[in-house]
């Protein structure tokens, strides 16, 4: 359980994150959703204490982070790739990370098993590719067997394969009862995921919903029609409420009527109708609209993202 | 490679009663393993005692020449600044123990700045931090794993040079037993040196998170700031001179020293003035640690 209130963390001039509160779940997994530089990294550096909020506060499980007797026993998290000494092994990076709490050898080769990184676990963490530095992070945040974990961007350089374990990892954290908090500015990503959705813009946050509720809240019913007389099939449908889009020459996007009224007017028209597809809104596009609007509050401002961009990068290091 | 994690999580009261958790001693073993972990430290090691002995031998090859040259009655050779009156032969020889400290500071200075700035520079030092979230322990675990090390291997070389050293000062008999007057202490002292020398380095290279920026201030503080007192500004002010002694390397010269020079400070006092230096870069360090950003 992450509970977060009031949450401010400022750089400078720049505000990074502005004032935002939020609880994540047990049980469940939570996507943290934004564009670059929209707070998401800036947050998770504070749940874990490497940055201290301007105001406000956030506990992990009750307590601040720092003040827990076992931090990695708590919260695994993966921030950025590569937080790695570049000339020690994983091996030897997890060993050491792991004398910290007296976390036992076994559970290091536990995790070098369970991320994959048995062939190189013995090779200098300079030589390793994205994908191997980010499983080397997963693996060092599963070390204290943690009741919360945080990643920031875990695909991230990861092959489809390991795109697919994430997913199934993050998944089944949450179904063990654990608080899965999971950042990333993929949003097809984050539909296959998470359960709950958090998503951030410009350091506040504009939606904190269900993923479903998010989907359903946006977007409208669309629907594919694949058929050799178009224009008969939307003369016959009549104009109120339904738009339409040609994908092909035989191909139509229809949005307005549900499947059933569509077929039903194919069958009055007598048109031969060979496909019909409901479609989804896509998260991408519930997310477009909900960061779009969040743009349009400040128009005076530089376009989302250029400005707050470059702010945890500047003022760190 | 499975899918899930190996160990289901347990009811949370159950996990935390005891088993792992922090505590010093762990985070002390911890930053023992990153020590021995990065080959080049080891190697930075190895070099370091390697040299100072044998600098040791090289002074006393030195000295023995020296002694030769004198007792056949050729022209006195060049030891020390030009002009002044020659120094005793026997007391430089036992000055040659800890004389390999002139080079192994810099070396053990360069390690302890690196151990730090590196872990800023490869972003290891988030991975410290969120193990170590209060921070001071990660530190202060750090420095004391250095300062050992670094002792160690300061109080071993002077040793070492000791044992090397007697052969070939023999020849001229100006070998000297280790039961001679501040043998002991000058050897145990050239640890405490190089301890302290690690420690202010550390703390440079804490409060700097840069290893070339920290790694020039540590020379400018050791080496560079003596010679630009005594050769360029001695002359501005009476006080120059006397506050100079208090400078890290010239008040720890009088630790290691077996012969207390005229003015200088008294073999305790060196000691306490280069722990002073230690002490206040380490608080220095531990307090800017605690409130930065990582």
């Amino acid at each position: 359980m992450i509970e977060a209130q009031g949450l401010f963390k400022r750089y400078g001039d720049k505000t990074a994150v502005n004032g935002i509160s939020f609880t994540v779940h047990p049980g469940k997994v939570t996507g943290f959703l934004g564009p670059n530089g929209a707070g998401k990294s800036t947050t998770m550096r504070m749940i874990v204490g490497l940055d201290t909020p301007s105001a406000g506060s956030v506990s992990v499980n009750g307590r601040r982070y720092a003040e827990h007797q076992a931090p990695l026993r708590e919260v695994g998290a993966l921030l950025e790739a590569k937080a790695f000494h570049t000339k020690r092994s994983a091996y030897n990076h997890l060993r050491a990370m792991a004398a910290t709490h007296g976390i036992p050898n076994s559970r290091v080769h536990e995790v070098i098993e369970m991320t994959g990184l048995g062939p190189v676990a013995k090779k200098r963490v300079g030589g390793f590719s994205m994908g191997m530095g980010q499983r080397l992070g997963i693996a060092v945040a599963m070390l204290g067997d943690p009741q919360t974990v945080i990643l920031d961007e875990p695909v991230n350089g990861l092959d489809p394969e390991g795109v697919q374990w994430i997913r199934h990892l993050a998944r089944g954290l949450a179904a063990e009862g654990r608080t899965v908090f999971l950042s990333s500015h993929l949003m097809s990503e984050m539909a296959m995921t998470a359960d709950h959705l958090i998503v951030i813009g410009r350091g506040r946050i504009i939606a904190d919903a269900p993923v479903s509720e998010i989907i359903a809240g946006r977007g409208q019913l669309r629907t594919r029609v694949r058929t050799d007389r178009p224009s008969e099939l939307l003369a016959a449908l009549g104009g109120d409420g339904t738009t339409s889009t040609f994908l092909e020459p035989d191909v139509l996007e229809i949005t307005g009527p549900d499947p059933r009224r569509i077929a039903e007017a194919a069958l009055r028209q007598q048109v031969l109708v060979y496909e019909l597809t409901p479609l989804q809104a896509s998260l991408e596009e519930a997310y477009m609209e909900l960061t779009a609007s969040e743009v349009e509050y400040s128009s005076h401002d530089l376009p989302l993202g250029a400005q707050a961009q470059d702010v945890p990068e500047g003022s760190r290091s | 490679m499975s899918t899930s994690t190996s160990t289901p999580a347990a009811p949370p009261g159950a996990r935390r009663s005891d088993g792992p958790r922090l505590s010093f001693a762990r985070v002390l073993r911890s930053e023992w393993i990153k020590v021995t972990t990065v080959p080049s430290t080891v190697i930075l090691l190895a070099c370091t005692l390697v040299v100072m002995v044998g600098l040791a031998a090289l002074a006393s090859w030195s000295l023995q020449t020296g002694q030769a040259q004198l007792d056949s009655g050729g022209p006195p050779p060049q030891m020390g600044p030009p002009g002044e009156p020659l120094p005793d032969f026997s007391d430089l020889a036992r000055g040659t123990p800890s004389s390999g400290i002139i080079f192994g500071q810099l070396l053990i200075a360069s390690l302890a700045v690196v151990l730090i700035a590196s872990e800023w520079a490869t972003g290891m030092i988030r991975s410290t931090m969120v193990a170590v979230p209060k921070r001071v322990p990660a530190l202060l675990a750090k420095n004391v794993i250095v300062a050992a090390v670094s002792f160690l291997i300061g109080a071993a070389a002077a040793l070492l040079s000791y044992v090397v050293a007697q052969p070939i000062l023999a020849v001229e008999d100006l070998d000297f037993a280790l039961s001679d007057d501040k043998i002991v202490a000058s050897i145990v002292n050239t640890g405490t040196y190089l301890a302290l020398i690690a420690v202010i380095s550390m703390g440079i290279g804490t409060l700097l998170r840069n290893t070339a920026g920290g790694v020039v201030t540590a020379v400018g503080l050791f080496f560079v700031l003596p010679v630009i007192v005594v050769n360029l500004i001695s002359g501005l002010a009476d006080w120059i001179p006397d506050a100079s002694r208090f400078l890290p390397t010239n008040a720890g010269e009088q630790l290691v020293a077996v012969v207390a020079e005229e003015g200088a400070l008294t073999q305790l006092e060196g000691g306490l003035v280069m722990a002073a230096w230690a002490v206040v870069l380490l608080v220095a360090s531990l307090l800017v640690t605690r409130r930065r950003d990582i």
